[in-house]
């Protein structure tokens, strides 16, 4: 069997920066806030390694962003490079903080060779814009060891005796031993992985520990090393954090954009669309606020719902600074398969632009401020209507024609008005609508057409205590 | 050329004689004969605004547009009414054979907020016609509408106070709707765009009503024998004492 492992030496530094603009220096602090723990590129220019002092660190560049480690945050980042991972490699095994391991036996026969595989692999690292070591080994603890020292090498990925010397080759201090065994094999007179190897099994154990010799044969693969396979959570969730808060929401569009970039992609695998989208913004204080992006119809591009965010954050301000944001969908939806009448597909899909439009004004303006209208069953004009939210565009389905014998006036008043001059000229009427007696909104009008002094024609009615009033207008 | 006419002509607020051949754009006819035939038919112009001035609501108006509505909505366009005074009657609606699947009534807050929304339903490949009750709005406000309604070649009809006849405006059309004698509407060309006004015109709108004032020719239907109007009680003022 054959395992690829990935080490990620500074991960948060990377997730970081990649929601950010700039690049300068920065460096994670052990939790203590004494030591460096993980160092950027940049900073390894300046000198600094990880293990130096904090004030020496800050003294050797001056504008140095420190971030306090934190390993609950560190495996969430671990789990977002499985979640891409997983769509090209499987089954894959997660390492916190810093590791995955796939098994590449199974792959080989997908990719060609382990070659293949690793170049696939480094392609989409650095598509994620990602630093990481890879190795390759004949037992899981083998490719771990390799990578995190950093003696993984690319060519001839399936040759067992390459593998094997340079796993003997390895210097103790590498192999991952408790500190007082290493001490001890150390004062042996062993300097590499391969000196440990050469002892007899009994005598290791009896000298050292039992738990030496299991993890010698782990390596070895002379005993077994079950790994659980990780599964990937059905919704999609992933986090943007950021070294200096945000305080403005033009600030946030920009990972915004990366992060609604990775749900396009993540709907593509699925072929699915969605059209709720759950925003998080945590603050350092207050809890997170919740906001809410929907569309009215299945939506998956990215500058679609980018659009959508943009018109929401027009609306609202930020109720604190912002120091992480989290985009979360749960709800999938079908795709939608474009039907389109022409065979370049160069007409507009309706289907969309409607859904875009009512999507945009709703988010603007708010969704109750848009209506349809739906006629209604009832004698009372006030209750032969009411309104529903424009969901999915109707095409092609003639609404039932009420068979009203009399006139009804295009013009409804919402509340009916005191008629207050003398009409001009009676046209029609009356028409007498009593209803209502069945659920205690009882109406018992008489209805005229009347036209005003002004020209117009009210429709008025008169009420059972003979008060006269205008409910709508003919227009 | 002096900086003060490069400015200007600069500043879209200023319509040049040569940007006329722009209005390829055939009219939509008004679905009422007396408009639509004649030599010169009156007609709502696509890709460009129309403004209907009038003092009152309920004196005919939407008779004006029923047909053009009822056309597109059958058509599978969408029909927005942005603003309107009073709230559009489904039941009436349905019975002109609207179909009001296509009719969305979007009610905003501010005179900022109806111009985004006007522009972004006018550039809309769905909209078939766009119809606005607006309270105020600037020359500047108006200026706006008529680019967004010419870049998608769509239909807008914007009702406005006739007190707005003596303000200048870039739409193409402008008509003022006053009532005439027997329930009828007369529209009186204030400006078309590539023509001249022309006289006005009398628009019968029986339907209106359910009468046919036409063929009754005046006043009151033969089918209503009795009305509250010949007794003295039923006059509003009296009731109300």
């Amino acid at each position: 069997m054959l395992w690829l492992y990935l080490h990620f030496p500074h991960l948060l530094l990377d997730h970081l920066q990649r929601s950010r603009k700039e690049t300068s220096a920065m460096v994670v602090i052990t939790e203590s806030g004494q030591h460096v723990q993980q160092a950027c590129p940049e900073a390894r220019k300046q000198g600094i390694e990880p293990g130096l002092r904090l004030k020496t660190a800050l003294s050797l560049a001056t504008e140095l962003a420190t971030v306090q480690a934190d390993p609950e945050r560190e495996r969430l980042i671990l789990v977002q490079q499985a979640r891409w991972l997983y769509r090209h490699a499987a089954p894959i095994t997660l390492y916190p903080p810093d590791g995955l391991l796939v098994e590449a036996s199974r792959l080989q026969r997908l990719y060609g060779s382990v070659d293949a595989l690793w170049d696939r692999v480094e392609r989409l690292l650095s598509d994620h814009q990602l630093t990481a070591s890879l190795a390759v080994g004949q037992t899981p603890l083998a490719a771990r060891l390799c990578a995190r020292a950093q003696r993984g090498c690319r060519d001839h990925g399936d040759d067992t005796a390459l593998m094997t010397a340079r796993l003997k080759a390895l210097p103790l201090d590498h192999a991952g031993f408790e500190r007082r065994t290493l001490e001890r094999l150390l004062r042996l007179g062993l300097s590499t992985l391969g000196d440990v190897f050469a002892l007899p099994p009994t005598e290791l154990a009896r000298r050292l520990a039992p738990e030496t010799l299991m993890y010698v044969q782990k390596i070895q693969g002379n005993r077994p090393d079950p790994q659980t396979a990780w599964q990937p959570l059905h919704h999609f969730e992933q986090q943007a954090d950021f070294i200096h808060d945000i305080e403005y929401t033009e600030g946030l569009l920009f990972p915004l954009q990366r992060l609604l970039g990775a749900l396009e992609d993540d709907l593509r695998w699925r072929q699915q669309d969605t059209d709720r989208l759950l925003l998080l913004l945590h603050h350092h204080q207050s809890p997170a606020t919740r906001i809410t992006i929907g569309a009215t119809g299945p939506e998956h591009r990215a500058e679609a719902f980018l659009d959508l965010v943009r018109l929401r954050f027009e609306q609202q301000s930020l109720a604190a600074p912002v120091t992480a944001l989290t985009l979360r969908v749960k709800r999938f939806l079908p795709r939608h398969e474009a039907i389109t009448q022409d065979l370049l597909g160069d007409a507009p899909d309706l289907q969309e632009a409607w859904h875009t439009l009512i999507s945009r004004l709703q988010m603007k303006l708010g969704a109750s401020t848009l209506h349809r209208l739906v006629p209604q069953a009832d004698h009372r004009p006030e209750r032969a209507w009411t309104t529903q939210e424009p969901g999915h565009r109707q095409t092609g389905t003639p609404a039932v024609a009420a068979h009203h014998h009399s006139a009804r006036p295009l013009w409804l008043m919402p509340h009916p008005r005191p008629l207050q001059e003398t009409p001009e000229a009676w046209l029609a009427g009356p028409e007498r609508i009593s209803a209502g007696w069945w659920d205690g909104q009882r109406v018992h009008r008489d209805y005229y057409i009347a036209q005003l002094a002004s020209g117009a024609l009210a429709w008025v009615f008169r009420d059972v205590r003979e008060g006269w009033f205008i409910h709508g207008w003919f227009g | 050329m002096s900086d003060l006419l490069k400015n200007l002509i600069h500043d879209a607020r200023v319509w040049q004689g040569h940007q006329h051949h722009k209005t390829l754009h055939r009219n939509e006819p008004t679905g009422f004969e007396v408009v639509d035939s004649g030599p010169s038919p009156l007609g709502w112009p696509r890709g460009a605004l129309s403004e209907c001035l009038l003092d009152h609501h309920g004196i005919g108006e939407l008779q004006l547009v029923l047909p053009l509505i009822r056309r597109l909505s059958q058509a599978g366009k969408t029909v927005f009414w942005v603003n309107p005074p009073y709230t559009p009657y489904a039941p009436a609606l349905a019975r002109e054979e609207i179909v009001l699947d296509q009719v969305v009534i979007i009610h905003t807050d501010t005179a900022d907020d109806m111009l985004w929304t006007l522009d972004n339903c006018l550039r809309s490949p769905v909209t078939g016609l766009v119809m606005a009750w607006p309270k105020n709005l600037s020359s500047r406000g108006i200026r706006r509408l008529q680019l967004a309604a010419e870049a998608a070649s769509n239909l807008c009809i914007l009702f406005r106070a006739a007190n707005n006849s003596r303000q200048s405006s870039p739409a193409a059309l402008r008509l003022v709707l006053t009532p005439a004698p027997q329930h009828t509407l007369e529209v009186r060309t204030l400006k078309r765009r590539g023509n001249w006004p022309g006289a006005p015109v009398i628009l019968a709108i029986p339907e209106r009503i359910g009468i046919n004032v036409k063929k009754e020719n005046l006043g009151i239907p033969p089918h209503i024998v009795q009305g509250p109007w010949q007794e003295p009680a039923t006059d509003p003022r009296q009731t109300r004492e």
